[in-house]
């Protein structure tokens, strides 16, 4: 039978285990780089700016934002979706792949986990402020209480949602964590600062690697993974449920779940891809991370792209057979014309038409040009759901509501804040814990090892 | 029991698992062994086994069953509410929700037994026999009281097995 090289070695360099250990860990010894203050001191200023806005709105109330009557919602829904978007590739990546066993899921999925927890994080910002009374929102805690007493509405996907997140965040944390316990341990035993041993030896709960942890440490990972891979699934289909669930034009469409479920995990391989370039480039870590792995990402974003492609034209297409004079003019005069054609054709052009050029190998191979469109695709997708969430809203079936809208400096303010607040916490993440999975690269070393004695 | 230990060192996983049979071949019995990964040949040897599967289905069926129930009790008997006339039992609704507290309740039940049955948890105060584990080596240790022979003719057999090196240690 013909056998072809699906792909080169997960590792490169005819490493031994020591050196995996020392070439992963060689950030967290290594003195502060200079490039990274520099980021740090952005990221900072960034959410400074975004606290700042917050507390604006906190103080002066939702008059600030410019949403109104009919653009009840603004660009908070919009950046809550992307960013639990963008979160929701980490841990798909890392949980999909560890179910379908894919051994180069070793190198990348430290990453795109923590991308998962800061990028959830930050999307739970946006519901809370958006409550306007932000001090009132343990009223959703399905608590017996003094007002009834009357439950939360456990048919509303709106509590759903709230549940769904909190549950997203907590195995999202805590896979990422337990995850990097044995790799905490393995900085511990190296430390030369009693310091430094202190703080990972907490950090790695005592953990030694012997048989009786790494078999219940497997157990863990298999249940976690199999029950969040349900999870992530069904937290994004929850999400697109809060629009699906109205009688809007544009939103009431069965394709939701589905179309963003997919359009998440495309977001967040996007970032995963963005993520990994960087470290492979300023880290040095071009023998873990290496073209084949990005090649396999590129791969899977067009794939996705395709699929994005299909669920715009679907849109459209249902829009146009259902003969809906609602839906018509949404998707006819709303978006491919209208006011916010320019959202639409950029989004169609980032998602859709751009990641094609992933077909050839020689963009594939070329890390600026992957580079470039990982961020085109992040872009695509704020744009996307500027046009679901902005579009339907401003014209709907009563011309004598319709208005358009366009954010005020506190909505700006307050995204620039999570971007700032998001790399703050990558920064963090790249200085002072091991960006790639230490002990689960050494497992796979074994197919380009040669210092195994056969 | 005595806390002197034999301990030895291996390079490679295929060493340590030639290690560990050299090792019960002689009928010497392993105390523990420690890796920088998962080796599951390793835990297949010590016949180690654990039910962490089995546990977290039955978190997950109480949590169904716990789930369902409340929802019955809010919406039916503590506080119904007429919703245009549709049922309080509106069962299908309930099913997502109780889906996802279900994923809720075996998460933190599943960290829970993880924390209690692997004994990892923060502060703890742990023995590792040989720092070189988390790193790049393979470690077997022998409880020399149980061991089943003495230090030489375990660390003959360890070294013929492919062993870097056997040392006795006080833990």
């Amino acid at each position: 039978m013909y056998k072809a090289e699906v792909r080169g070695p997960l590792i490169l360099g005819n490493k031994d285990y020591h050196q995996i250990t020392s070439d992963i860990i060689a950030p967290i010894d290594n003195k502060t780089p200079g490039w990274w203050k520099v980021a740090l001191a952005i990221s900072l200023t960034m959410a400074s700016f975004g606290i700042f806005a917050l507390y604006y709105t906190v103080r002066y109330g939702l008059g600030t934002w410019a949403v109104n009557n009919s653009v009840a919602w603004g660009w908070e829904i919009i950046n809550f979706v992307w960013w639990i978007g963008i979160g929701h590739a980490g841990t798909a990546f890392s949980i999909f792949l560890l179910i379908l066993r894919q051994k180069w899921r070793t190198s990348i999925n430290r990453a795109a986990e923590a991308m998962t927890v800061f990028a959830v994080g930050c999307a739970a910002i946006f519901p809370a402020i958006h409550m306007g009374r932000v001090w009132l929102a343990f009223y959703i805690f399905p608590y017996p209480n003094t007002r009834g007493p009357l439950w939360v509405n456990f048919n509303s996907p709106l509590f759903w949602d709230f549940i769904a997140i909190s549950a997203y965040l907590l195995i999202s944390a805590s896979f990422w964590y337990f995850g990097m316990v044995p790799d905490f341990a393995s900085i511990r035993d190296r430390a030369k600062t009693k310091l430094k041993k202190a703080i990972y030896g907490f950090l790695a709960f005592g953990w030694t690697g012997s048989t009786k942890e790494w078999l219940r440490y497997e157990g863990l990972s298999y249940v976690l993974g199999g029950i969040a891979a349900v999870l992530v699934v069904s937290v994004h289909s929850i999400v697109s449920t809060d629009f699906a669930s109205s009688v809007i034009p544009g939103w009431h469409s069965t394709l939701f779940p589905p179309y963003f479920v997919v359009g998440a995990i495309f977001s967040g391989f996007g970032m995963v891809m963005t993520l990994m370039i960087v470290i492979r480039k300023y880290y040095h870590l071009e023998d873990y991370v290496t073209d084949s792995h990005l090649n396999a990402i590129a791969k899977i974003l067009v794939f996705i792209s395709l699929i994005m492609g299909t669920a715009y034209a679907t849109e459209v297409f249902i829009a146009w057979y259902s003969g809906n004079p609602y839906e018509m003019f949404t998707f006819f005069h709303n978006r491919i014309t209208g006011d916010y054609s320019f959202m639409f054709w950029a989004m169609v052009t980032c998602n859709a038409i751009i990641p094609q050029l992933m077909w050839s190998k020689k963009i594939r191979s070329n890390i600026t040009a992957l580079f470039i469109i990982s961020l085109i695709i992040n872009v695509g997708m704020w744009y996307e759901r500027f046009n679901i969430v902005v579009t339907s809203l401003s014209k709907d079936y009563l011309p004598s509501s319709w208005t358009s809208y366009s954010p005020t400096w506190v909505e700006i303010g307050i995204y620039i804040g999570t971007i700032g607040i998001f790399t703050t916490g990558v920064l963090f993440f790249f200085r002072f814990v091991p960006m790639i999975a230490i002990s689960e690269v050494k497992s796979v070393l074994k197919p380009t090892e040669i210092t195994e004695k056969h | 029991m005595s806390n002197t230990h034999i301990i030895g060192i291996f390079d490679s996983k295929s060493d340590l698992l030639a290690g560990i049979e050299g090792a019960q071949s002689k009928n010497f019995n392993i105390d523990e062994i420690y890796t920088p990964y998962p080796v599951m040949e390793a835990i297949d040897a010590l016949k180690r086994k654990s039910r962490f599967t089995t546990a977290a289905f039955i978190y997950g069926a109480a949590a169904v069953v716990g789930v369902l129930s409340f929802l019955y009790w809010t919406s039916v008997i503590d506080w119904p509410i007429n919703y245009g006339g549709k049922p309080t039992n509106a069962f299908p609704s309930f099913i997502i929700i109780t889906l996802v507290l279900t994923i809720l309740t075996i998460t933190i039940m599943s960290l829970f037994t993880f924390s209690i049955r692997a004994r990892i948890y923060p502060g703890k105060k742990y023995i590792l026999p040989d720092e070189r584990a988390t790193d790049d080596k393979f470690v077997i240790l022998f409880n020399k009281a149980t061991a089943g022979g003495g230090f030489e003719a375990v660390s003959n057999a360890l070294i013929a097995s492919g062993a870097s090196e056997v040392y006795e240690k006080e833990l």
